[in-house]
């Protein structure tokens, strides 16, 4: 796969579309940096300002919104933490990713093959109907899928929010690792039955180690899709002890909503364990997000 | 390869899928299927239970839901046939979240589109700088609406708000508003928000995209005397075709799903100006109690959803054909 490529820098600075000519360049390049940079404050500028308001007080913020902290102040995080039951959200969300991911991962792999393995019209029909998966909008499903959940008798349970979701995670699943295995060539699944492999060992010695790529690229996808998941528990999980972050900032916001550092320091807790995932683990998402585009 | 390998070890395998005229008059015996049929049956079973129970049964109840008037709790359903779908036609408020979600889908995803686009050429070969402002471009994207929410919601905020701030800063405060609490800007005031979260990947894709574009071609353009633009039009879209198509799905099945952003800075207020249909059929049926008009309004945004996407599939095939 051309993944690697992807996850250095453009090797070679001549590919730019400058015009040409070399005396334009130097003007060119200063005002194509001055965009860049300007682009980079816009999208990092918010973030910045709610982590230095987090070291601030509510009183001090309303002073003046833009100023320097005088001194740390930590209490907000200690508030968000005791009063605002922040280490049970964060709990919680690490509970539903470690359950989902791994299950649509390994469910989407697996229904994925087959699809590619046994090529009728059932497994077309089946894809197509995959498909519609895709595209409809949970909202479109919800009210009815509510009751499905109520009525399994799953409403207000851990499970009763990591199955829905497993559910919905499993159509895009499906739909991107089936790409992946059809860019696997069939002579490998057929020299591996020559070898005497059965199909169990095919698939998962042969074909799904060389599917790697398409699942880092599920992988990340469906860690941000969890992790940020608001609706669904705010549907199902109506107990407060299954909160998971993204939807405990809101109730957290709602109490708060005049205590602006509180809010402030809430926010950097639910930002900061993906940012500092983000950037540790930076190259798997720009490959994992990008491993599709180039097929 | 396969072919020269394949007779040796001819009995049990390679009965391979492309018989399918064979596989037809066989008797509909599992036991009697090939080794591949039988495992490809067992790995669907658990996703295709899992997809039909809690994704495509609701999406044909929410058809039958539609059609009666229930609030949720009574054990009898009132069946009122198309009442609720005539229901709708005199609503204002669903007007205005249809309007609102044409425009999430369409402005929205225009201009993410277009502003990523923009931004992955200003910043191809950018050399070692790429690698940061990558980084720092593709941030929000990995962080909560919810969150995105909160923080754009301080950013709008009348008094001590970021922006209304800057605008002062800069001599412009002509253009101050309360740009959450004003019913005709309000609904882009959040779209802003949520295009400013979604270019993220966008701009990585077209990067990732804009790096395999062939530096032949753009080279002989220069040769040939094509300027900047022609380059652009004639020599780096159509390598990127794959790009914008995967890109316009991704977006557009975002904005079909947007519901976080809204809910948290505005609820659809002021007024019901900001609803979406997927906000509105959820105030409906999860706090209104009226779950059958709801569940009309979720096919609304269902058969919306699919005319677009039927669209946009015919539209790609016909520019890729030419």
């Amino acid at each position: 796969m051309a993944v690697p490529t992807l996850t250095g820098p453009p090797a070679d600075g001549r590919l730019t579309p400058s015009p040409p000519g070399k005396p334009r360049r130097g003007g060119w390049t200063a005002l194509r940096y001055v965009g860049l940079i300007g682009a980079a404050l816009v999208f990092v500028g918010p973030f910045v300002w709610i982590w230095i308001s987090s070291l601030r007080t509510s009183a001090d913020i309303g002073r003046d919104p833009f100023g320097l902290p005088t001194e740390l102040n930590w209490d907000n995080y200690v508030n968000a933490f005791v009063t605002g039951r922040f280490g049970a959200y964060l709990g919680n969300t690490f509970l539903y990713v470690a359950f989902v991911v791994p299950l649509v991962l390994l469910l989407a792999s697996m229904a994925a093959y087959a699809l590619t393995l046994v090529r009728t019209r059932i497994t077309g029909l089946l894809f197509v109907l995959i498909l519609l998966g895709v595209m409809v909008p949970f909202q479109s499903i919800m009210i009815p899928q509510y009751y499905v959940v109520r009525d399994l008798g799953l409403l207000g349970s851990y499970w009763g929010i990591i199955v829905p979701s497993l559910a919905l995670g499993l159509p895009f699943g499906i739909f991107l690792m089936r790409a992946f295995f059809l860019t696997l060539p069939a002579e490998l699944r057929d020299a591996a039955r020559v070898d005497g492999a059965s199909e169990l060992r095919v698939f998962w010695h042969v074909m799904l180690p060389l599917a790697r790529p398409g699942i880092l690229s599920l992988a990340v996808f469906q860690f941000m899709f969890t992790w940020n998941a608001f609706l669904i528990p705010l549907l199902y999980g109506q107990h407060e002890n299954l909160r998971p972050v993204a939807s405990g900032i809101m109730f957290f916001v709602g109490e708060y909503n005049t205590d602006r550092a509180a809010i402030a320091a809430a926010v950097t807790l639910t930002c900061l364990p993906v940012i500092i995932t983000y950037l540790f683990l930076q190259r798997y998402f720009i490959a994992g997000m990008t491993a599709g585009a180039l097929k | 390869m396969s072919r020269t390998a394949a007779p040796p070890a001819a009995p049990p395998a390679p009965r391979r899928p492309a018989a399918g005229a064979q596989s037809r008059r066989r008797a509909w015996s599992p036991w009697r299927w090939s080794p591949a049929a039988r495992l490809a049956a067992v790995f669907l079973a658990p996703a295709i239970l899992l997809y039909l129970v809690f994704v495509l049964v609701p999406l044909v109840q929410s058809v039958w839901l539609s059609l009666h008037e229930w609030d949720g709790v009574n054990p009898v359903k009132t069946f009122v046939g198309l009442a609720n779908y005539a229901d709708l036609v005199g609503d204002r408020i669903f007007r205005t979240s249809v309007r609102n979600t044409l425009i999430w889908v369409g402005l929205g995803t225009a201009a993410s589109l277009a502003l990523s686009l923009g931004l992955a050429l200003l910043a191809w070969g950018a050399g070692r700088g790429f690698a940061v402002f990558r980084t720092l471009y593709f941030m929000p994207q990995v962080l909560p609406t919810v969150v995105v929410g909160i923080v754009w919601g301080w950013i709008y905020h009348p008094s001590f708000g970021a922006l209304n701030r800057i605008l002062d800063a800069v001599g412009l405060d002509g253009l101050q508003r309360g740009w959450l609490g004003e019913p005709d800007i309000a609904v882009y005031a959040i779209l802003a928000a949520s295009v400013w979260a979604s270019i993220g990947l966008s701009f990585v894709i077209f990067s990732a995209a804009l790096n395999n574009v062939s530096a032949e071609l753009l080279d002989a353009a220069k040769v040939d005397g094509a300027n900047a633009v022609q380059r652009f039009r004639h020599v780096i879209v159509p390598q990127l075709s794959h790009a914008v198509t995967l890109v316009t799905s991704l977006l557009l099945i975002h904005n079909f799903q947007a519901f976080d952003m809204v809910w948290v800075m505005t609820r659809g207020g002021p007024q019901n100006s900001t609803q979406l249909i997927a906000t509105y059929t959820y105030q409906n049926a999860f706090a209104d109690n009226q779950v059958g008009y709801g569940a009309a309004l979720s096919v609304v945004l269902t058969v919306i959803c699919l005319i677009v996407t039927v669209v946009f599939v015919r539209l790609r095939e016909r520019t890729s054909e030419v």
